[in-house]
């Protein structure tokens, strides 16, 4: 089957800068996938390329396996949510969900019962009839939700359609997202900053960085095997520190990271025996080991130094001298039913090899990009 | 606390000073234009509505009146579809011309009505349309529409034109955008650059003191010429006129926009 969406090696140039490079992804029919990536990155300017108010400088964005270049905006079947909203100011909000539904020669007297359905499906029942400077930001981006579902778009392109909404309506919004996504039907790419609307939403989630896609997977994947050290820092909360390979048998073999040898999963392919690398190791996935308790695979000692309350968790710094003095996160999810550990205490840290990340370290050009990249 | 109320009391006093300052001359012309007497003078001696009706009976008054009102009328329905498309093409094209264009809406400022009156009086004559009032309207619209364009402008700029791109995802080509969502947006200064346009055309008088000749004088022409020879109450009656025209064009503004827009900000 021809994909939804096909994006082939596109590049869109600002002058001397380039907002999207060389993007190739494949959306297929009723899929939901998330484009995620840090501020700048490129995501909104990839979205406008799909809706068609901008063209790719090179590459090609093809629809339905068409070449949608020759399409005006207007007469591709494809909803949008905007990063800025752009509700009509001189319209009602049921008159910004009937606009599409009026433009694209609805049957009238269909018209207002869809319209009052799709307010309803955002939650806005009895809105109907205010203004768009009438309502709070989060009733907005419902409006413009509505106003991008109500004429059942082929695809729906959503532009961090959530960001105004605090945190409890959101979640609820991200699985009522997910629900009214596959009751439809709806091929959508919907765009974010947030790691876990990614994660919770999607069918496969891309990670952009730099106007690059760094990888493109399910979320479990994008989550437990990040293709680089951009992926693993950008999903979760990972503390990166350098290493080289001691030992390289398939699977797992052993990194030297200060005075020790760490055992880990080297990527696919394996890895030459000294060659420098990148490790990453998920807060989430080291635990402080209780005296007396199984032990994981990886055990060693450290100092608290800091330690912060989050309310669902308590985060730990620890400070690793073995390593070379490096200072580890660790979560402890779980605070109410063991001692929590004072600054100063030590701890006996534990985790498994599989879930200590490696990466060969990225060329020069590749580790400016990353740093040097549009400022967020 | 004591310093915000008496910061609020500095502000009150100042804004009802500067409100006193405005209006006066305007309650001073109004009462003076109800005096019985013969002599225009403040406080009126007597009050009637005797110079109205001196006005009213006044044959070249009306038509007076009559003729700038056409003119004003001319002058706007020109200024709307040229100061607007203009206004909408300054702002969203990137032109070769901008900065001539930029220098051209400052013409009002820099130019003298006295130059612009003769040498349209000279084109005019060139044109055998002089002595016509057409060319009044015309010349009104040429000389203030950089006001138009102004007030349009504005709008323009406060238009998100990520609007536009959001009414094209929504299924409408491009003249449709234009007119469901460019045009009300840009609505408000729509209407006040028309009425600005209209009230400026009403009470212009140089550049119609050049193309007018006794057929065709308009309003504010006709009142130079009587001051010319006496001043009598019937002048402060006339400037009521206009201070009624220009509160209708307030209350017409209000009632189709909404003053609100312009005291603050959407
Ligand atoms: N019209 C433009 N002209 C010049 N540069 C642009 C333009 N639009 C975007 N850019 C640049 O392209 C890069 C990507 O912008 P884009 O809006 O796609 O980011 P984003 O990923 O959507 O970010 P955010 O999460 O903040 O919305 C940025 O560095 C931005 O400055
Ligand atoms: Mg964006």
């Amino acid at each position: 089957m021809t994909p939804m969406v096909e994006l082939d090696n596109v590049t869109r140039r600002f002058g001397d800068t380039a907002a999207v490079r060389e993007a190739s992804a494949r959306l297929e029919r009723g899929e939901f996938l998330t484009i995620l990536g840090p501020s700048g990155c490129g995501k909104t300017t990839l979205l406008r390329m799909i809706a068609g108010f901008d063209r790719p400088s090179a590459g090609r964005i093809l629809i339905n396996g068409q070449a949608i270049d020759a399409v005006p905006p207007f007469r591709r079947s494809i909803g949008m949510v905007f990063q800025r909203l752009a509700l009509f100011p001189h319209m009602t909000a049921a008159e910004n969900v009937a606009y599409p539904l009026k433009m694209r020669r609805f049957d009238p007297a269909e018209i207002p019962e869809r319209v009052e359905r799709y307010l309803e499906l955002v939650r806005l029942k009895g809105f109907g009839s205010r203004r768009p400077h009438e309502m709070s930001g989060g009733q907005q981006q419902r409006v413009a939700i509505a106003r991008a579902l109500s004429f059942s778009p082929d695809l729906l392109l959503l532009d961090e359609p959530l960001s105004a909404l605090d945190r409890k309506l959101r979640e609820e919004m991200q699985l009522e997202f997910r629900r009214i996504q596959q009751e439809l039907g709806v091929t959508t790419i919907n765009v974010t900053h947030d790691q876990r609307e990614a994660l919770v939403m999607s069918d496969r989630v891309v990670v952009m960085d730099a106007g690059r896609i760094q990888q493109a997977d399910t979320p479990a994947a994008v989550y437990r095997q990040p293709s680089n050290r951009f992926v693993a820092s950008f999903i979760g909360m990972t503390t990166v520190f350098p290493g080289m390979v001691a030992e390289a048998p398939e699977g797992i073999g052993e990194i030297i990271v200060g005075d020790v040898r760490l055992p880990a999963r080297l990527p696919a392919g394996g890895l030459a025996p000294g060659t420098a690398v990148d490790c990453g190791l998920r807060a989430e996935q080291v635990r402080v080991v209780a005296p007396g308790a199984p032990r994981p695979e990886t055990t060693i000692g450290g100092l608290v130094e800091r330690r912060i309350f989050e309310g669902d968790r308590l985060v730990y710094e620890v400070r690793v001298p073995p390593l070379g003095n490096l200072t580890l996160m660790v979560f402890d999810h779980d605070p109410a039913t063991h001692a929590e550990h004072e600054v100063g205490a030590r701890v006996l840290l534990g985790w498994n090899a599989r879930d200590l990340f490696v990466f060969p370290k990225e060329t020069t050009e590749n580790a400016t990009r990353q740093e040097t990249g549009p400022a967020s | 606390m004591r310093s915000a109320r008496g910061k609020a009391w500095v502000l009150w006093s100042m804004v009802i000073l500067v409100l006193v300052t405005l209006a006066l001359p305007t309650l001073v012309i109004i009462g003076a234009s109800f005096t019985s007497g013969d002599i225009i003078r403040f406080p009126p001696e007597g009050l009637s509505l005797r110079w109205y009706r001196a006005l009213w009976d006044l044959g070249g008054f009306r038509a007076a009146l009559g003729r700038t009102a056409y003119v004003s009328a001319l002058c706007t329905l020109i200024a709307i579809p040229v100061g607007t498309l203009a206004a909408l093409a300054l702002a969203r094209r990137r032109m070769r011309f901008a900065r001539t264009i930029q220098v051209y809406l400052l013409l009002p400022f820099t130019i003298p009505l006295v130059v612009s009156g003769i040498s349209m009086m000279m084109l005019f004559g060139e044109a055998r349309v002089l002595g016509q009032l057409w060319p009044v309207g015309v010349a009104l619209c040429l000389i203030n529409l950089p006001f138009m364009i102004w007030a349009v402008s504005s709008a323009v700029n406060a238009l998100d034109p990520e609007l536009e791109n959001a009414a094209m995802n929504c299924g409408a080509p491009p003249v449709t955008v234009f007119l469901t969502v460019t045009l009300p947006a840009v609505m408000p200064g729509v209407i006040t650059g028309a009425l600005l346009m209209f009230i400026l055309a009403f009470n212009e008088f140089l550049v119609s003191l050049f193309l007018t000749d006794s057929r065709t004088v308009t309003l504010p022409v006709q009142i130079y010429n009587s001051i010319r020879n006496v001043i009598t109450p019937d002048l402060a009656a006339v400037s009521v006129v206009y201070i009624v025209v220009a509160l209708a064009a307030i209350w017409v503004l209000d009632r189709l926009v909404g003053l609100e827009i312009f005291l603050k900000s959407k």
